[in-house]
């Protein structure tokens, strides 16, 4: 009994440790992000090794006061949480129609959807552009908007349809007979025993929506527009040169929502990402 | 209050067949039970009446009237179903509730009568309580209350009892009748338990390949079969069927012999006697086999009779005891004799 207990134990041990490297040295990146970001710039770009570094929130200041952090951050608040509204307003209805109603077409619709998503982006990157010109949209946050509510609409779709999938069929025949109609059953029934499902989808989507970038640059030409993930790309300083520990503290502020809210539901989201993408 | 009428009805997916051919008119008030082996048709029957599912062919009325394009929730049906299919996430009120806030029930009448409908089946201090913490039997009862609040027109049941463990579900019958009983809702249950369907039903409707192949009392379907299909599915040990032959009114088949039956029939016939109605005989045998099983439950003893190409099973006196294989002769009633078309398998009458 005693020694299988030690066994269990130990086993428990090697996977901790195991695990716990690995996440290292994931995390190893990440964390030097936040060390360089919370240093003064002399003390980063010297090339002497520093083994006692000093704090400084210099770069912290910086940020705020001298860009338009602020703008940018709810740039991309906005234009994220108004695809995801906008994919899930679409989704959640076609995803009821694509698993629950037969009819003619219907799979190819599906198939339609989905391949939206093989295709590669670049493809419509200039329509895109002309497209928005046209309609008066460059360089706005709405612009930004529609495009990242595109790019997602199906992978949000296809997860939230095979959460449906999965409801008892039993449970829409019961409101049926409890004289519901479509509409309620989709907005009293299913909705809410989906509910995890359409979380995971608009995380997803969303993180697809951070870290966007080729059709951000093509449409936000000016900080009017710029999202936290162009900014970055356009955060060099100017004048005075590579403010690195700047740069490094932003990238880290850019990650953290992003990792907090992964841990929170990532139960779910490994179902969502390989349910939405092989369960037919 | 409705008289059902189903005439005509069958079902098909592509070339599956669901039901093949189901005409029946149930009376109002009625509790009439489905019986058949799983993948009959029964579910399917009861979702055409519920409108949950359209007939291929064929009219189904209520109270005269013809109900193939009326929605679901257009019908005044109520459904139990197999998996209870309670909504997940609202409390046992909220789902009791549910069909009374779907037909614009007045508000100030919506918690009375869910209150009622909870004390009926005995749930009044679990109504806070959502289904995912309730036990089976609780959950059973939940699905029942929310079936009868709205007082519909017809209940339909299908194998509600089957996901309880025995002494509740005898428990759970009592009360499904006691409340049909005091509602005097039309009812259909559908089971593949013979039991259940026994002690239930005002009639019960056999069922076999989408076909129906007896409707019938209780009565009538144990103890005057229309087929060996019904004659075989019904009882327990069901009723003794011995192909045989038929000459100048005396029963033939290895180790058998009954004579002085009616004259009228020869050839081959399938002679069918339940088990109650054999038993052990000292002269007068038409049996002469040897002893199989011996099996006492307490009340009774089920032996079984190797005789010939057949075994037989006879329900003996408790205190019988025998070892195996030693001879033994067995006496039919011969006022409960039946006879079957061995090919078609239909009572001969
Ligand atoms: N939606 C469906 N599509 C195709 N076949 C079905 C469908 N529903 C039921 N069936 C078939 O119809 C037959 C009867 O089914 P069912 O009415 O559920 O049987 P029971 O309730 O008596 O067990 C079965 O062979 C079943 O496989
Ligand atoms: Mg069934």
């Amino acid at each position: 009994m005693a020694s299988q207990r030690r066994r269990k134990g130990e086993s428990l041990f090697i996977r901790y440790l195991i695990l716990g490297t690995w996440a290292l040295f994931c995390l190893a990146p990440v964390l030097w992000f936040l060390s360089i970001g919370l240093r003064p710039r002399t003390e980063i770009i010297t090339p002497q090794p520093i083994y006692w570094p000093t704090f400084s929130l210099d770069a912290w200041h910086m940020i705020w006061s001298d860009w338009p952090m602020a703008k940018y951050l709810r740039n991309s608040v906005l234009a994220i949480i108004g695809s995801v509204v906008i994919d899930l307003v679409l989704a959640i209805p076609a995803a009821f129609s694509l698993a629950r109603y037969e009819y003619r077409g219907r799979d190819d619709i599906g198939f339609y959807i989905l391949s939206t998503r093989m295709m590669a982006p670049a493809i419509v990157a200039i329509p895109i552009f002309f497209l928005f010109r046209n309609m008066g949209l460059l360089d706005t946050v709405w612009a930004l908007m529609l495009v990242y509510a595109a790019i997602n609409l199906s992978i949000v779709t296809w997860i939230i349809r095979s959460y449906m999938i999965d409801i008892p069929k039993e449970l829409e025949d019961a409101a049926r007979t409890d004289g519901a109609s479509d509409l309620r059953i989709l907005w009293e029934i299913i909705i809410p025993a989906i509910l995890p499902g359409i979380i995971t989808a608009a995380v997803i989507a969303a993180i697809f929506a951070i870290n966007e970038f080729l059709f951000t640059l093509l449409i936000a030409s000016t900080p009017n527009a710029y999202t936290m993930s162009v900014a970055l790309a356009n955060f060099t300083g100017g004048s005075d040169g590579l403010i690195y520990n700047a740069i490094a503290l932003v990238a880290f502020l850019a990650f953290v929502p992003v990792f907090l809210v992964v841990v929170a539901i990532q139960k779910h989201l490994s179902r969502g990402l390989t349910m939405g993408a092989v369960k037919g | 209050m409705a008289r059902i009428e189903l005439s005509g009805i069958q079902k098909k997916w592509g070339a599956i067949w669901g039901v093949r051919d189901v005409n029946i008119d149930i009376a109002d008030e009625e509790l009439i039970v489905f019986l058949g082996p799983s993948g009959c048709g029964k579910t399917t029957t009861m979702r055409m009446i519920a409108g949950l599912e359209d007939p291929s062919e064929g009219e189904i009325r209520m109270d005269g009237e013809v109900m193939n394009d009326v929605d679901a929730r257009d019908r005044d049906v109520a459904m139990v179903f197999q998996g209870y299919a309670l909504y997940p996430n609202m409390t046992i009120y909220e789902n009791i509730r549910f069909p009374l806030r779907m037909r614009d029930v007045p508000k100030v009448d919506q918690d009375r009568l869910v209150r009622e409908a909870a004390a009926m089946v005995e749930l009044g201090d679990l109504l806070d309580r959502k289904p995912g913490a309730l036990s089976g039997g609780q959950r059973q009862r939940a699905a029942l209350a929310r079936a009868v609040v709205r007082k519909p027109q017809v209940f339909l049941m299908d194998e509600p009892l089957s996901n309880l463990d025995a002494k509740l579900r005898q428990a759970m019958r009592i009360q499904i009748k006691h409340l049909q009983r005091q509602l005097k809702i039309t009812t259909v249950y559908v089971t593949h338990d013979q039991i259940e369907a026994m002690t239930l039903a005002d009639r019960i409707v056999i069922m076999e390949g989408g076909l129906i192949q007896q409707i019938g009392t209780p009565d009538e379907i144990y103890s005057d079969p229309a087929n060996t299909f019904v004659a075989g599915f019904i009882g327990a040990p069901p009723m003794n069927l011995i192909e045989g032959r038929m000459e100048d009114g005396i029963f033939t088949a290895p180790s058998i012999r009954v004579e002085g039956l009616i004259r009228n029939l020869s050839g081959p016939v399938t002679l069918g006697i339940r088990p109650e109605d054999c038993h052990v005989a000292g002269a007068e045998a038409h049996v002469e086999g040897t002893v199989f099983g011996v099996e006492p439950t307490g009340d009774m003893t089920y032996l079984t009779i190797n005789a010939g190409d057949a075994l037989i099973e006879v329900k003996a006196d408790r205190d019988y005891r025998s070892d195996l294989d030693v001879p033994e002769t067995v006496a039919f009633d011969p006022a409960r004799i039946a006879f079957f078309d061995t090919t078609s398998g239909q009572r001969i009458r």
